[in-house]
């Protein structure tokens, strides 16, 4: 998929998590290879930068569908029964959290904060802010994404 | 003469070498603290908070494994508030442990068994989801069981590869952060040279022998306590 040297190098290891970043814009998602090269250009082990790409929950290790929904799992939408959501979800599209449905249309993932809590419970899709959520919105919310 | 630093430690006069931290002082006037991430001779990790210890003055209770010693210090090893943090943490260990000791191979060797034996701690308090991750034993020479890892990063500073490369690392985050080597993979056959040692420095059954039948168990039955 990416062949040698199409990744920018990194500087130091401060810049890692700027071309995973990258890496993710071109691709979708962060594949082994570009892990691989990224580990050998700073002459760090594998599991390191594994290790960075999998802290951060707006990076994939894995191929994402078209539209990525991330529900915020974090306390203040945890008390304004974000489970719910997560559950409308689950239901509306019969995947649970970290999967894709097998048309590639969404993948489900849970995000922690994303700064909408004065609005929780909230989603991202995509890049769309989604706020003051309840079960009864997923339907309409989810139809417009194709 | 090289320069001492007095300190107290339990109501003891002592003293240390500049450079030296509690827990080293404390072991060499025969003061047990436990540890389950403490390796000696190599950095200290402070993973695991079970060497806290009480000094004078500060408002936390501070890991005496990474705390220099300084001079007039006054510590408290085995006080109750520290005995209580102390069990908490051990109970919270084994809140996501699995009840698996009855089969676990290193259950008679146990780190961390031993500890909770030694705080006195009985049916768990905390309930919580435990980690189950399908056993890795695609290694010769080690076998991987992270249901069982306790996170205490030993294996992590200290496991090298026959070419000198570090062999695990973190990744993920919060009750998902797990041990990995390269891309969350099994140990392949490349690096099972020699792992015993690794394994030894394991505190819990996440990392163990490949053991073949009939071969003798490690070390005398464990006896506990009561």
């Amino acid at each position: 998929m990416t062949g040698k040297g199409v990744i920018t190098p990194p500087k130091d290891r401060a810049d890692l998590v700027e071309r995973l970043k990258e890496v993710q814009r071109r691709y979708g998602h962060v594949p082994e290879e570009a892990i691989a090269e990224l580990a050998e250009s700073l002459a760090i082990p594998i599991h390191e930068v594994y290790g960075v790409a999998s802290f951060y929950s707006f990076l994939s290790t894995k191929p994402l569908g078209r539209n990525v929904i991330r529900v915020c799992r974090s306390l203040p939408c945890y008390l304004k029964s974000a489970e719910m959501i997560m559950e409308a979800v689950e239901k509306e599209l019969d995947i649970g959290p970290g999967e894709t449905t097998p048309d590639g249309r969404f993948t489900f993932e849970l995000a922690n904060c994303i700064g909408l809590c004065d609005h929780a419970p909230a989603m991202l899709i995509n890049r769309d802010p989604h706020v003051d959520l309840t079960p009864e919105k997923i339907k309409q919310i989810l139809g417009a994404y194709k | 003469m090289e320069k001492k630093i007095n300190l107290t430690i339990n109501d003891k006069e002592v003293s240390g070498r500049p450079g030296m931290t509690i827990l080293e002082v404390a072991g060499e006037n025969g003061i047990d603290i436990p540890t389950l991430c403490h390796i000696p001779d190599l950095p200290p990790i402070g993973a695991c908070r079970l060497c806290v210890v009480e000094v004078e003055g500060s408002r936390t209770l501070v890991g005496s494994c990474h705390t220099p010693v300084a001079e007039g210090m006054v510590v408290q090893t085995h006080s109750p508030k520290v005995i209580a943090t102390r069990k908490v943490l051990v109970e919270l260990m084994l809140a996501s442990h699995p009840d698996a000791c009855l089969v676990c191979d290193k259950a008679n060797i146990c780190e961390l068994r031993r500890i909770a034996a030694d705080l006195e701690i009985g049916l768990p308090r905390f309930r919580t989801r435990k980690h189950y991750y399908p056993v890795e034993d695609e290694n010769s020479g080690m076998l991987r069981d992270m249901s069982k890892c306790v996170q205490c990063r030993r294996c992590v500073v200290a496991c090298k590869s026959p070419g000198g490369e570090p062999l695990f690392g973190m990744a993920y985050r919060g009750f998902d952060s797990k041990v990995v080597h390269g891309h969350d993979q099994p140990l392949g056959s490349e690096s099972g040279e020699n792992c015993d040692a690794c394994i030894e420095i394991c505190p819990s059954g996440a990392l163990q022998k490949v053991r073949k039948t009939g071969e003798e168990r490690a070390d005398r039955a464990l006896i506990i306590k009561g």
